[in-house]
């Protein structure tokens, strides 16, 4: 009956040209994937979709990243430039487009992409997602949880996975990021670094203001560099999702020696650090900045991204830990 | 004129008391103490562990190195910060003051705080970041034209307080208006300068300060050579030239300095809100006391003095009320503006009514026009309601056709349109219907304050409304519609109540009404901001929806509140619209004439209290409409509220709505909030009003 429904319901968009062909032309990897897929999401919501998911419009970068990675590429994301800016883990095709800002997406954007699927985070207003869910099917994740950031990463990419049907793929990528963690970690034992003080920040410019986010223990960057066997030498709480913890630059008197990592992009701020805080009389007398131990990482790891963007960022961490 | 009069002679009483020069050093003495222990106190807090034995041990030449770079490079930079930011404010609020002969004049209400900070964020949206002195310079620019603005419609302040405040308020809004949209423009180059917007000391350096010290130093000492003709010009205009002073030109002069004292602080540390109103209010406060003070020799640096007290002492109490970290999150001049908003209040009390003047609006009440006007405007507006609905329904990212629609409402379009149209049918109906009801209770707030000038967003109501629906959703983010809208609901009655309270004094003066509502409605603003920087300081959204009105997102069932408050309570306003008339003439006829005043006007009130609350529920906090459209509807028609109610609703909905389709569709797929939309049309029309009556009067 409902198969009959389907059938009847496709057959009469390809009739009416609303629908574009590629939706009707099935996934060249196989029959196995055309099967209906269910997942039940962050809000505890189960999500049904006939076939895994292949257009799908995402609203939040971590997902994004996740999708590129699982080799999906989004048919829109919000806020294209910004993306290019902050995460460079997994690359964009050109053709993806860009539906709006991350707080106000455009639902006519999106629905003009004729998506099966948008994946967004639990950030995003109920009303909105609501308003989606009219339109399309909407998987919502849990952006990140500071009492649980590594599993919480590991379960959005294993959500995303189901819903585009990619499990196996996500094993894999799982695997090689439990791998690369297993690795950084050794190098830091062989370097004889286990137990060494880091903290990790960023920082933003506004008037003559700077302001600074410490990654507390909860914040997945936090965490991973503890898997690595690093101690986190900021002991201040941060926020119950991301586990960041504002502070100011006499804030930084706080933390005790080792290495200071953080992150700024050239092309978006710039390095408050670098340039701003040079200066200051508070920062030269920090015991890392006069022991040299102050580190910029790449520009492009985004700090809250999936496994490929944390590998970035476990490599970096662990080259400036142990150089 | 009559308004005049009573503010001069309230300057110029005190020049002819004779000096106490030792009690005017005591009082400079016991204020520089208070200085010197809030400064104290100022200096141990912060973020770090320093306290105040590691900085004794420092004074000793014991300290660390920790608590001497901890000092240097943080604590005296926000110590120096906040003292520069004071004692410019404070000057620059008393010279206004004086020029103007009005106790309500200062930096903010005369939007030159906000121009300034507009001039900076313009730069900063075009990505060019300026050093300190080049920045001031634009600040300055920024905050003159809109001084000279201001000044200008409310004929240099003489006019009264509340067209001083009205013109002052509605120019910094549509500036703030204006500010906001680069910074949704412009995310990326603007990040995060929404809390800065507030005014924050958090300093990293001592440069801006170095650099504006010498600046501020300049403008004190000028407006300290200026204050003997101040103290003229405080005679009167007439008297001051005779007795050869150059009126124009000190004027002029004064005004130069004083606008570059208030860019000097915007440059350091943004718009700290009211501290030019609230430190030579300070001052008056203890003249009285102390004969001499109000010389302006003596009351400049007294007031620059207080302005220091102000500041230093709003961010010692945030800091010791939330501890240090709340010093880096939240703005200091959200707490100085809840203070000064607090002390507008008080100062609107105490204003007299002046009587009479007031009939000078009658000029404003609109021609009386024939039948055969109205229904022709009626019949074009409803084909213009219509027309924008239509264009609503097409507008977006990408613009769709009638046949669409047609398709549509018939159920035979296709899924992708029958999505887009069913997303956006909410946001149509929701643009319309709050456009409708705040342009009611616009109207019938004017009537009823008999101020063309008047609007819900002005009383507080709006401001109220929006704190109560958006500390509702702080607590229970998974609140309902009707939590929502009954909390506001709720919140906006109880403002009105306050407002309505402070504001009787043995009678209603709807100056004082109007008055105290823009001091409770720039407390709301103050508390609106505080709750999204503490609760969610990156949460923009939010902050857009509830400090500028966006439909983003809304649902159908949101918008039945507003519905149901249109439906019933438009008929009780239609049918007590003669009643609306004669509130509108004066005190009098209605009395005369066998009219319940006080309850009527109560009633009244109230049902433009719950309009206004169920549109700021559906939509957030909108601006201008309230205002603008019943004053457009008085211009067409007449007037007459049979007319002008239905008339002001086409025109409101026809304002929203086509304000809401220009923000979705001019960059999409971003997207304007429809108030900023409706603040930058309902601006400039509201500076043509002003001009005009400026003109009749």
């Amino acid at each position: 009956m409902r198969i009959t429904a389907l059938a009847v319901a496709s057959l009469a968009l390809v009739l009416t040209a609303c629908g574009s062909s590629e939706t009707v032309t099935p996934e060249p990897e196989g029959s196995a994937s055309v099967q209906p897929v269910s997942v039940t999401d962050a809000r505890n919501k189960k999500v049904d979709l006939k076939a895994p998911a292949t257009k799908v419009v995402a609203l939040e970068w971590g997902v994004v990243e996740g999708l590129v990675t699982l080799g999906v590429m989004p048919v829109g994301i919000a806020d294209t430039k910004g993306y290019n800016n902050w995460v460079t883990a997994a690359k964009l095709d050109p053709s993806v487009k860009d539906v709006g800002t991350r707080g106000e997406s455009s639902v006519d954007a999106i629905v003009a992409l004729n998506p099966d699927l948008i994946i967004t985070t639990t950030d995003e207003a109920p009303n909105t997602i609501a308003q989606l869910e009219k339109a399309v099917p909407v998987l919502v994740i849990r952006g990140s949880d500071a009492k649980n950031a590594i599993p919480q990463m590991k379960t959005n990419l294993d959500l995303v996975a189901q819903a585009v049907g990619k499990t196996d793929t996500a094993k894999t990528v799982l695997a090689d990021f439990d791998k690369a963690l297993a690795e950084g970690k050794q190098k830091i034992t062989a370097a004889g670094k286990t137990g060494e003080l880091f903290t990790m920040s960023d920082g933003y410019k506004q008037g003559s203001t700077v302001s600074l986010r410490m990654y507390t223990t909860g914040s997945l960057l936090g965490a991973v560099a503890t898997e690595l066997g690093l101690k986190n030498g900021w002991t201040g709480a941060g926020d119950k999702d991301y586990g960041l913890a504002p502070t100011d630059i006499e804030g930084l008197t706080k933390i005790p020696n080792g290495n200071f990592l953080y992150i700024a992009n050239k092309n978006d701020g710039g390095d408050v650090f670098g340039e701003d805080l040079s200066k200051n009389a508070i920062w030269k007398n920090l015991p890392f900045v006069k022991s040299n131990d102050v580190h910029r990482l790449p520009d492009g790891i985004w700090m809250f991204g999936g496994p490929k963007s944390t590998e970035q960022f476990i490599d970096a961490a662990v080259e400036a830990v142990t150089s | 004129m009559t308004l005049l009069k009573p503010a001069a002679a309230q300057t110029a009483v005190p020049v002819a008391q004779p000096v106490r020069r030792i009690r005017v050093a005591g009082v400079f003495l016991l204020t520089i103490a208070a200085v010197v222990v809030l400064a104290g106190v100022h200096l141990t807090q912060g973020t770090s562990s320093i306290g105040a034995g590691d900085l004794l041990r420092l004074a000793i030449g014991q300290g660390t190195d920790d608590a001497a770079s901890v000092l240097v490079a943080s604590r005296l930079p926000r110590l120096l910060a906040g003292a520069l930011v004071g004692v410019a404010l404070g000057v620059a609020g008393a010279g206004l003051q004086s020029l103007a002969r009005n106790p309500l004049a200062s930096p903010d209400t005369l939007g030159v705080n906000a121009g300034a900070y507009l001039a900076v964020v313009v730069f900063a949206a075009f990505g060019i970041s300026l050093p300190t002195l080049p920045a001031g310079g634009v600040a300055f620019l920024g905050g003159l034209a809109a001084a000279v603005l201001v000044l200008a419609l409310s004929a240099g302040g003489t006019s009264g307080p509340t067209r001083l405040i009205l013109a002052g308020s509605a120019i910094a809004m549509a500036l703030a208006g204006f500010t906001t949209l680069l910074l949704v423009l412009y995310q990326e180059e603007t990040v995060g300068t929404f809390a800065w917007g507030s005014g924050s000391l958090v300093q990293t350096d001592l440069d801006a300060v170095t650099q504006m010290a010498p600046i501020v130093a300049l403008g004190i000492i000028a407006a300290i050579l200026l204050a003997p003709k101040l103290d003229i010009l405080a005679l009167g205009d007439d008297t001051a030239s005779v007795l050869g002073v150059n009126v124009r030109r000190t004027r002029m002069v004064i005004t130069l300095v004083t606008v570059m004292l208030s860019a000097a602080a915007v440059t350091v540390a943004g718009p700290v809100g009211f501290v030019g109103l609230v430190a030579p209010v300070i001052v008056r406060l203890i003249a009285p006391l102390v004969p001499g003070l109000m010389r302006h020799r003596v009351l400049l640096p007294l007031s620059g003095l207080a302005g220091v007290i102000v500041v230093l002492g709003a961010d010692v109490v945030l800091r010791l009320a939330l501890g240090g970290k709340a010093g880096v999150e939240i703005p200091t001049g959200i707490v100085t503006m809840l203070v000064g908003a607090i002390v507008l209040v008080w100062l609107a009390r105490r204003y007299r009514d002046s009587g009479p003047s007031r009939t000078a609006s009658g000029s404003t009440r609109g021609r009386l026009r024939s039948r055969r006007t109205f229904v022709i405007v009626a019949g074009v507006l409803v084909v213009l309601v219509i027309g924008a609905a239509i264009v609503a329904m097409l507008a977006g990212d990408a613009w769709l056709r009638t046949g669409d629609i047609t398709n549509w409402v018939s159920g035979r379009s296709g899924r992708a349109i029958t999505f887009v149209l069913d997303q956006r049918f909410p946001r149509v109906v929701s643009a319309l219907l709050c456009g409708a009801a705040l342009a009611i209770a616009g109207a019938t707030v004017q009537a009823v304050c008999r101020n063309p000038l008047a609007e819900p967003g002005i009383l507080g109501i709006t401001g109220g409304a929006g704190v109560g629906a958006l500390l509702t959703l702080i607590l229970a983010p998974a609140a309902g519609v009707w939590l929502l809208s009954g909390s506001a609901a709720v919140a906006a009655l109880a403002t009105f109540a306050l407002v309505y309270a402070i504001s009787w004094r043995g009678g209603l003066s709807s100056d004082r009404l109007v008055l105290i509502g823009v001091g409770v409605s720039a407390a709301a603003t103050a508390v609106i901001t505080f709750l999204i920087v503490y609760s969610d300081p990156w949460n923009v959204a939010m902050a857009m929806t509830w400090l500028s009105g966006s439909t983003y997102g809304r649902t159908l069932p949101q918008v039945v509140p507003v519905a149901i408050a249109l439906v019933v309570l438009t008929p009780f306003l239609v049918h007590a619209r003669r009643e609306l008339d004669l509130l509108s003439l004066d005190d009098d006829v209605p009395r005369i004439l066998g009219v319940r005043l006080e309850r009527t006007r109560l009633f009244a009130l109230l049902c433009s209290a719950l309009l206004t609350a169920a549109a700021v529920s559906a939509i957030g906090v909108l601006g201008f409409v309230g205002l603008v459209a019943p004053h457009a509807a008085r211009a067409l028609v007449g007037g007459k509220h049979a007319r002008v109610l239905p008339v002001a609703a086409l025109l409101g909905a026809a304002l929203v709505s086509f304000a809401d389709s220009i923000g979705r569709t001019v960059i999409a797929p971003a997207q304007i909030p429809a108030g900023l939309v409706t603040s930058m049309i309902g601006a400039p029309y509201f500076v043509y009003l002003l001009w005009r009556t400026r003109r009749a009067s």
